[in-house]
Formats: C-alpha cells, sequence, structure tokens
C-alpha cells in the first residue's frame, strides 16, 4: 500500500535520512523505532508528502506520491508531534475548523465530530477551550483531528510524549481500535519501546538516518545472540565454585554479581546439574535462579550501542 | 478560505483585548498630544526685576498678549527660573524699562522663535515711542493700528483653487499618524499568525488537506487586511462623528485607509520572509516599527526632516505616504486625482513587498 525506496534526504551536508526502504501493508500497524535525531520524523515528512526527499521515492499504491500528492493526501491522517491546534478555540470549534478545511459537508461533519470525540474519550468536555485541557487531553484532540475525514492511512509522530498514563493508555487503546476495527494502516513512530512491542505487527529500528533492523518482535530478537543469560542468586560466596562453572561446556561466561553469579551460556545447554552439584560440594545454596529475557530495548542496545531514551 | 478566516476571527472574537488596546491607544495618542503639546502656542514666563517691576510687567504684558504664537504669562522671578530650571519652559523673559532679557536653560529651536516675536514688539513699541518722544504711545498705536487696517498696499495670499490657504493643524496629522501607526501592529500581529500556524504545525495540516496554499495565504492576508481597516475606520469614525473632528471628504479618507492597509500587510509580509519564528517576528516588529514615524518626520510639523537619506528611507514605508493623502484630502480638500500618485505608491508598494515576502517565506520552508 505504502512503500519508500532508497528515500534519503540531506540538510545542507547532513545526511539526515539515508537510503529508507519501507512499507506499511493495508491494515497493518508498522513500528518506527528510534532515539531522539535519528530521522524518523524526517521520513514521516517525506511519506506525508510534506517534505521533499533529496533523492529516493515514495508509492502508494504503486504511485509516486512526490510526483501527485495529492492521492495520498486525500486517505492520509497525520498526527504531528506538536498540538497543532488553536489554543483559544473550544475542542469542538478546532475539529470543526479542520472538518471544513477537509470539505466535509455540513450534514457530515456534526455526527464526524462526535464520533471521533467519542473515539477519544473527550465528549464531554467538546466546549471546553483548548488552553485549559491537560497535556494528555490536547493530544488526544490532536489525533481526532486527524481522524476526522476518516483516513485509510494513519501516520502518528510519537503521540505520546510527555503526558500522563491514563491519556497514554487512551491513545494507544483509540490506535489498535482504528487499526482493528476500522483496518486503517498505521505508521507510529516512538522511542517508547512498550507502546511499539504492543501496538504493531512489525517495527523498523532507525538509527543515524537508516533502517538498522527490520521485522516481527521474534525475528528482531533472533538477532541478539544465540546465548541465553541467567542470574543466580547464592547464600554465600565461593571462588571454587566460580571456577567449577567456568570449566562447563557451553558456559561462555561468568560474572560475579552482588550476591550471585550472571551466567552467559549457549542457548539450550544443560548446565544446571552440574550446577547444583557444584553448589551442593561447595556448600552453597542456590537461593534464586533466573533466565533473563531479552527485550526489544536489548536488541535496540544490540544495533545501536545506546538505550532508545539516549 | 473562509475557514481559515473564520477561525482567526473566532480567535478575536475570544480574546479582543489586543485590538481594543491599540484602538484606545490611537485615541488617547492622538487626544493628549494633539490637543496639549501641538495645538496650543508655547507658554513663556515674564517677570520683571526693576524697582518699577509692577508698572513695567503692566505695561509689556499688554503688548505682548496680542501674540498668537507664544502665550506669555506673568509669574514671579523665582517660579520663572525654576520652571526653566526643570524643564517645564523652555524660556523666560526678564523685562525692563525698555529691553528684555531672555533666559534658557539650553540653545533648543524655541528660543529663536521666541526671540523673533518679542524683537518684534519691543522694535515696534521704541519705534512708537521715537515718534512721541516722552509721551505716551497708547494714542500714535491706535492711529497706527487704524491705519493699518485699510493699508495703501495690500497683499492677499491665496491657495492654488482660490480659496484660502489652511493652516497646518498638527491635531489633525497626528490623528493620522496614531490611527495609521496603531493599526500596523495589529495588522503586523495577525500576519504572524502564519508563522504560529507554521511553527505549531497547523499549516502542514492545512496543506495536507484539500485547502490550496494560496487560499491559505488569502485566507491569513485577508483577516489580516479586515481587522486592520475595521481599526482604523471605527477610530477615524469616533472621531468624526463623536469628538467632532472635522476630516473632510471620508469616504476618500477609507479608501486611502483601504489602500494603506494592503501595503502593510505586505510590510508585516515581507518582515515574516526575513525571519523565522513568531518570537523573533514579534521581537523585531514592535522594535522596528516605532521608528518608521520618527525617521518620517510624522511627529513634527512638515518639513522638520530634511536629511535625503531619511526621506529615501521614509518613502519605502507606507506611513508616510497615507498619512500625507490623508491630510491632503483634510486640510486641502484634495481629490480623488490629487492623490492617484499616492496611492499608485502604496499599491506598488504592496505589489512589490507581498511578492517579495511569500517567495521569501516558501523558500524557508523548502
Amino acid at each position: 500500500m505504502l512503500e519508500t525506496i532508497n528515500l534519503s534526504k540531506t540538510f545542507k551536508d547532513k545526511k539526515a535520512v539515508d537510503d529508507v526502504n519501507l512499507y506499511v501493508n493495508k491494515g497493518e500497524s508498522v513500528g518506527l523505532l528510534g532515539p531522539n535525531g535519528a530521522g524518523k520524523s524526517t521520513t514521516i515528512s517525506m511519506i506525508s508528502s510534506l517534505l521533499k526527499p533529496t533523492s529516493g521515492d515514495v508509492l502508494f499504491n504503486g504511485n509516486s506520491i512526490i510526483k501527485n500528492p495529492a492521492e495520498i493526501r486525500r486517505v492520509l491522517g497525520v498526527v504531528p508531534q506538536e498540538i497543532a491546534l488553536y489554543e483559544e478555540l473550544s475542542a469542538h470549534e478546532n475539529l470543526n475548523f479542520f472538518g471544513e478545511i477537509y470539505k466535509i459537508s455540513k450534514g457530515d461533519l456534526e455526527s464526524r465530530i462526535q464520533e471521533v470525540l467519542e473515539m477519544v474519550g473527550l465528549q464531554h468536555r467538546q466546549k471546553e477551550l483548548i488552553k485549559t485541557f491537560s497535556g494528555g487531553m490536547k493530544r488526544r484532540i490532536n489525533i481526532a483531528a486527524a481522524l476526522l475525514h476518516q483516513p485509510k492511512v494513519l501516520i502518528l509522530d510519537e503521540p505520546t510524549v510527555g503526558i500522563d498514563p491514563q491519556s497514554r493508555n487512551h491513545i494507544l487503546e483509540t490506535v489498535r481500535k482504528l487499526n482493528e476495527q476500522y483496518e486503517t494502516s498505521i505508521l507510529y513512530t516512538s522511542h517508547y519501546m512498550e507502546e511499539v512491542e504492543q501496538l504493531c505487527d512489525r517495527v523498523y529500528i532507525m538509527d543515524h538516518g537508516s533502517i538498522v533492523a527490520s521485522g516481527n518482535k521474534s525475528e528482531l530478537l533472533s538477532i541478539l545472540s544465540n546465548d541465553d543469560t541467567f542470574h543466580v542468586q547464592l547464600s554465600k560466596r565461593s571462588e571454587k565454585l566460580i571456577d567449577a562453572v567456568r570449566l562447563i561446556k557451553d558456559v561462555r561466561q561468568v560474572d560475579e554479581t552482588e550476591n550471585g553469579l550472571r551466567i552467559i551460556a549457549k542457548k539450550r545447554s544443560h548446565f544446571l546439574s552440574t550446577l547444583v552439584h557444584g553448589a551442593e560440594k561447595e556448600g552453597v545454596e542456590i537461593i534464586h535462579f533466573q533466565m533473563e529475557i531479552p527485550s526489544l530495548e536489548d536488541v535496540f542496545l544490540h544495533l545501536t550501542g545506546k538505550s532508545l531514551r539516549d | 478560505m473562509l475557514a481559515v478566516f473564520k477561525a482567526q476571527l473566532k480567535k478575536d472574537v475570544r480574546k479582543p483585548v489586543t485590538i481594543i488596546v491599540f484602538m484606545v491607544v490611537s485615541i488617547l495618542a492622538t487626544l493628549i498630544f494633539g490637543n496639549s503639546t501641538f495645538g496650543k502656542p508655547p507658554t513663556v514666563p515674564v517677570f520683571s526685576t526693576e524697582p518699577n517691576g509692577k508698572e513695567i510687567e503692566e505695561k509689556w504684558i499688554h503688548l505682548l498678549k496680542d501674540s498668537e504664537a507664544l502665550n506669555f504669562v506673568l509669574t514671579e522671578e523665582e517660579g520663572a527660573l525654576e520652571d526653566v530650571a526643570s524643564g517645564k519652559s523652555s524660556v523666560a523673559i526678564k523685562l525692563m524699562e525698555n529691553d528684555y532679557r531672555i533666559i534658557t536653560a539650553s540653545n533648543n529651536s524655541i528660543v529663536p522663535f521666541v526671540e523673533q516675536e518679542i524683537h518684534t514688539i519691543f522694535s515696534e513699541e521704541a519705534q512708537l515711542q521715537a515718534v512721541v518722544g516722552e509721551e505716551d504711545t497708547t494714542k500714535i498705536r491706535k492711529v497706527v493700528e487704524s491705519y493699518l487696517e485699510n493699508p495703501p498696499l495690500q497683499a492677499e495670499v491665496k491657495s492654488v483653487s482660490g480659496g484660502e490657504i489652511p493652516k497646518h493643524d498638527m491635531g489633525t496629522q497626528l490623528l493620522f499618524v496614531f490611527t495609521l501607526f496603531a493599526a500596523m501592529f495589529t495588522i503586523g500581529f495577525k500576519v504572524n499568525g502564519i508563522n504560529e500556524d507554521k511553527v505549531n504545525g497547523i499549516w502542514n495540516r492545512l496543506i495536507l488537506s484539500p485547502v490550496t496554499k494560496t487560499n491559505m495565504y488569502v485566507g491569513h492576508l485577508l483577516y489580516s487586511f479586515c481587522i486592520g481597516f475595521f481599526q482604523i475606520s471605527v477610530v477615524l469614525l469616533l472621531f468624526q462623528y463623536v469628538l467632532k473632528f472635522e476630516l473632510g471628504d471620508l469616504r476618500l479618507i477609507m479608501m486611502v485607509a483601504a489602500i494603506y492597509t494592503l501595503s502593510i500587510v505586505s510590510l508585516a509580509m515581507l518582515i515574516s520572509g526575513f525571519l523565522r519564528t513568531p518570537e523573533k517576528f514579534n521581537m523585531v516588529f514592535t522594535s522596528f516599527i516605532p521608528m518608521i514615524p520618527v525617521v518620517s518626520g510624522l511627529y513634527m510639523p512638515p518639513g522638520t526632516v530634511s536629511n535625503p537619506i531619511l526621506l529615501f528611507i521614509a518613502d519605502l514605508f507606507p506611513l508616510k505616504h497615507a498619512a500625507e493623502a490623508m491630510l491632503n484630502i483634510t486640510l486641502y480638500n484634495a481629490s480623488w486625482n490629487d492623490i492617484s500618485l499616492t496611492v499608485a505608491i502604496l499599491l506598488l508598494i504592496f505589489v512589490i513587498y507581498m511578492g517579495i515576502g511569500i517567495n521569501l517565506v516558501e523558500r524557508r520552508r523548502g
């Protein structure tokens, strides 16, 4: 449905986006993940036809939107990172304004306004001025404004930045509903890993303007090495036990922690019985044993060498 | 376009304070400066320290009071000197039997004027005294005055159209200047709405909608024009019908006001083109605009500013042209033909500044 081909953007000498290739299928929810300055916003500005790429193309249903932006604009909803609303107007007046610019007929406009207000859960506050709203409520109206013309593709640029958990959950629920019930294709940018894990079928990880990895969650997790990490809490420290564990086949690394050991071993290795026997022999009690489950955050760290919120 | 226009209007209906403040400021400034400082002749305190001071004061104040250009008032020496020292009066006059002294704290522009006025009065009295000798000059003065009422040689100065040459009215000049000047701020802040929409993302939403870019600009600029013209119209109508100022052909004045408003919209657009953010616009616009009437010499009587560089700079801005056209309509009954050149200049400013402004704004986006 929506595809970028070798999309690049250079500002003066700085390459903000470098050969980005991504696609969003009909009804699919795709996440674009990356730290601040990774090039996410520039990429979606080009996808939404607001910014001309230096090179490459964006195809919508096989047609270039660089040459003919009108085609995508008709069916595209964009939720910008900023609160793109008139603070001095009420929620209803803002939606009425955006409905008018989308040339929604007067007969349909009021029902559409009520529909989107209900969707974001702010029907009861529609007469109040935007400037009196909390950050989260403003973001919900910001989303509602992008939904008035029933877009087939919705691009959300970090829609949950700096808001309260209640509004955040509401926004995530709204996006999920749009995707599941209305089959709206979603391109969701964020630097909150858990949101992307929760919402998206597939994820693109971006860093320094390039896509560094892509796929569904399990595909991305498989990027991580073939090792598992274990945390063992022991009743006391034993040098002999550490040496014994180091000698176990398939154990790659043993580190001492505050109250035990951190063991990195090859996936599906059978070292547990040797560890238990060794501990018994040295008179050490195993208090707690836990396998570390890798997250997308670890994948990101592995790929970029930095945390998402850096 | 209509949606953009309506949204701006709703914002101002909800928060009309800016427009009201600028309207009130232009009215108050005209009333305060137009009627007091510039409307009335300057006051000059006079006193005498001679032994027969009372007699001298009585003799001269009677003659000095005839002056239309200056308002001479009798004061104690101490009060007069204090007024000059504190700057309340630019000059004071110390009267003597047949002479005077001008007391001033600085050699400002009023001193030669006072000197000329008082010198004429004293010279006249000296001439009459020379004719009558020791006698009182009252009688001979009356004779001379009645003779001069119907002199053998009479010169009459008439305007080009044959009527009397009207006196330049500083109050009316300031009325137009303050009204047009205050409107510049209102218009500028409204045009800055485009920058605000761009920064907060509303402009991008409009670009993605079926509204064309031309309609987006027209919606904003038309609203800025309407609100600016509304402000000027309300102030001028108030002066004409409530405060009873004689403004002359109001329809023609309104036409000039409309064209002036258009050119200010363009000027604001041009400034927008050079500045990236609404905050920068507000900062630069509010610092830059107050200089225009000063450079144009519009707070002073015509002809005061003669520096060719300042005059050239003044010509680049619509304020001077519009104020001059309005004054010509009010004071000299100028017709459409008389002001057509000024109107053409204003329209030229509108076209050039708008063209450059929009191009700069769009280029900056690209």
